[in-house]
């Protein structure tokens, strides 16, 4: 199925005019606080290709993405598996009065909130790439069927498969593991990976005095979230080299995000609750994240300046199995508190910051970011994190470590 | 005989004088009825110094009778090829207000209260983009003929109604044969002149007039930014549904 999609679609390309997009970048991170041994820096050049034919109701779409990682380039010694190219998207879609159909590979978003989307997981994430990088998602081969209304709209999308999800390998300084431990990056699936996930999702606008966007859906199949599981438990407790794998189990999944239009105040919503087939690891679970972004114009000349809350909560509902913390999930109890300063000048410069302060394990992370147009053709951003992570409980960013960072991107987009 | 006179004139003064409102319908008449538009917009933005940047985008308009709908997809520069803005507009309520990045799939809400913010770092506000509608201002007293530029014109003002604009009063002045509006003076929260436009390139299509050229010019900060239509063709016949979310993706 697979193979036919791609040569059908990749035949409409030849016989097309395409038009061309993308952008090259220059992605430089020097680690200033990291765990020892892991890189002081790292050097990524990225590019991103995308092709898009257009006649009627007809849309072929594809993209690309390859990186090359400055350690992977020079040395043997430091190779830290951040070097791939891998094919994004590759769809076509029909679209008619009412209704369209889409068939191939692609990415979708779902979710409102400004800091994490945790109805967002359609896509995989990319486990090779900056772990705060919010664009960097795998495509997935799907097929899908939408009805429109006036104001609503009904989607029925099989996902066909589940792709491994690789990951870099120590000592990038995002491996999580230990050095003893290695990633084997073949998914461990309760249904093997082919086994189709189904995904029915409803969204639309209410013409209320308060403006309402919602969307529902409802999924049965392969959960986005996944854990992992040593082949050697006893190696693990040992410290000595182990073998670690990603499992995907199936799950019925209720999930939302809305945003309420409040005069200057968007005020949004994201919650899940995942039923769990039978799994020896994994039980029911929820999570749900409210938020606010309230948005003050002309704060200084023609600037505006929005002010962001956002909390999220993260529960078990199987004391006997895994939690948060063997799940990896990083926002259990926690609160994100931000700042978007948009200068609405002509390169489109804006400077996001913020806090988030996690009171279950006591950890905090602080950042900010800024972002400029170039002339006409480029764009430069910088960053700046700080991760204080748990003292006494395993979490996420007690494996990380504390960390510190800044980064610099330049980007030439054509 | 001679204070009847005055009094004739006077009388027939005010019954053959059109009020502030008068001119303002007028105006809006010989813009309406376009039922739908496709165009290109060239948007140029200069600064104080004199520098320019060129944006560019695809533009679609659908007439409605108070609410007009408005699709613009930006292609120029390229950082920005591919965003969308969706929006809905209302007289009674905010606007419905989208925005697509396609770099992240995602289709933004945006709260559209405040109308005085800028649009794409112009010098035009979302509010001024927005179709004109006599509903959305109060008109008091009649207009004033004047002379611009050797040309007769009513001069014409208008009180925003809403709280959120960012306008205190706006000063039109429409060609007295025509009533297509030549220029419009923007006063600020301090009642202070904020901007100056200047309209021109109308095109004639049979009974209906559109806009071919917007010169604002910020007088506060010395930046102006223009805006010019190309390749308009009106009445495609577009619908209601030709400006669905669902083309903010596609």
């Amino acid at each position: 199925m697979k193979i036919f999609l791609a040569l059908f679609i990749s035949f409409t390309f030849l016989f097309a005019e395409l038009e061309l997009s993308g952008h090259l970048d220059v992605d430089s991170q020097a680690y200033l606080i990291r765990a020892d041994a892991k890189h002081k820096n790292s050097f990524t050049l990225k590019q991103t290709l995308e092709f898009k034919y257009e006649k009627d109701d007809l849309t072929a779409f594809a993209k690309l993405y390859a990186q090359e990682d400055y350690y992977d380039f020079l040395s043997e010694d430091e190779h830290n598996e951040r070097t791939f190219a891998r094919l994004d998207e590759l769809f076509l879609k029909v679209d008619y009065e009412d209704d369209s159909i889409q068939a191939g590979k692609n990415i979708k978003f779902w979710g409102a909130l400004e800091l994490r989307n945790i109805v967002d997981g359609f896509n995989p994430k990319e486990f090779r790439d900056d772990m705060f990088s919010k664009t960097n998602k795998c495509g997935v081969w799907n097929a899908s069927y939408s009805h429109y209304t006036e104001s609503a709209e009904i989607t029925l999308i099989v996902k066909l498969n589940e792709p491994d999800q690789k990951m870099a390998s120590y000592p990038y300084v995002y491996y999580f593991f230990p050095e003893f431990v290695t990633y084997e990056d073949k998914l461990e699936s309760s249904h093997g990976v082919d086994r189709p996930s189904l995904y029915l999702l409803y969204s639309g606008t209410t013409e209320t005095e308060y403006a309402l966007d919602f969307a529902f859906i409802y999924e049965y199949g392969y959960d986005s979230q996944r854990y992992f599981t040593p082949d050697n438990p006893l190696n693990l407790a040992l410290g000595l080299p182990t073998e670690f794998r990603q499992n995907a189990y199936i799950a019925s999944k209720f999930m939302i995000y809305n945003t309420l239009v409040v005069d200057s105040t968007l005020i949004k919503l994201e919650a899940l609750y995942a039923k769990v087939d039978v799994d020896a690891a994994v039980g029911d679970y929820s999570h749900v994240a409210v938020g606010f972004e309230h948005t003050v114009e002309n704060f200084y000349k023609s600037a505006g300046l929005g002010l962001i809350g956002e909390y999220y909560n993260y529960r078990t509902y199987d004391g006997e199995k895994y939690s948060d913390l063997e799940l990896f999930e990083t926002m259990q109890n926690d609160l994100f508190l931000g700042l978007r300063y948009s200068f609405n000048d002509s390169d489109d410069a804006s400077i996001v910051g913020g806090v988030v302060a996690d009171f279950e394990y006591d950890e905090e992370v602080y950042y900010f970011k800024y972002d400029s147009r170039l002339g006409d053709s480029f764009r430069v951003g910088f960053d700046y994190y700080y991760i204080e992570p748990s003292k006494d409980e395993k979490t996420a960013y007690a494996l990380l470590g504390r960390h510190q960072r800044v980064a610099l991107n330049l980007a030439y987009y054509f | 005989m001679k204070k009847i006179l005055i009094l004739l004139i006077f009388i027939f003064g005010n019954v053959f004088a059109l009020s502030n409102y008068d001119v303002a319908q007028k105006s809006e008449a010989v813009m309406s009825g376009f039922k739908d538009s496709i165009s290109k917009m060239q948007m140029t933005l200069i600064n104080a110094r004199g520098q320019e940047k060129v944006r560019t985008m695809n533009m679609k308009v659908l007439e409605g009778k108070d609410e007009d709908k408005s699709l613009m997809e930006f292609l120029t520069p390229a950082d920005v090829k591919g965003t969308k803005f969706l929006n809905y507009e209302h007289v009674n309520r905010d606007d419905d207000q989208w925005l697509y990045l396609p770099a992240l799939k995602r289709v933004k809400r945006i709260a559209s209260k405040n109308k005085s913010g800028s649009f794409m770092g112009s010098e035009f506000a979302y509010e001024d983009l927005s179709g004109f509608n006599v509903k959305k201002y109060k008109y008091d007293g009649d207009a004033e003929v004047v002379t611009l530029d050797g040309v007769e014109m009513y001069r014409t003002n208008a009180t925003p109604i809403s709280k959120y604009s960012g306008y205190t009063k706006l000063i039109s002045w429409a060609d007295k044969k025509t009533f297509l509006i030549q220029k419009i003076e923007y006063y600020d929260r301090k009642k202070q002149l904020l901007k100056t436009a200047y309209f021109g390139e109308y095109k004639n299509f049979g009974n209906v007039y559109r806009i071919g050229k917007i010169t604002m010019k910020n007088i506060q900060n010395d930046k102006t930014t223009i805006l010019i239509w190309s390749d308009e063709k009106i009445k495609n016949g577009l619908k209601k549904k030709d400006f669905h979310k669902r083309y903010l993706k596609k």
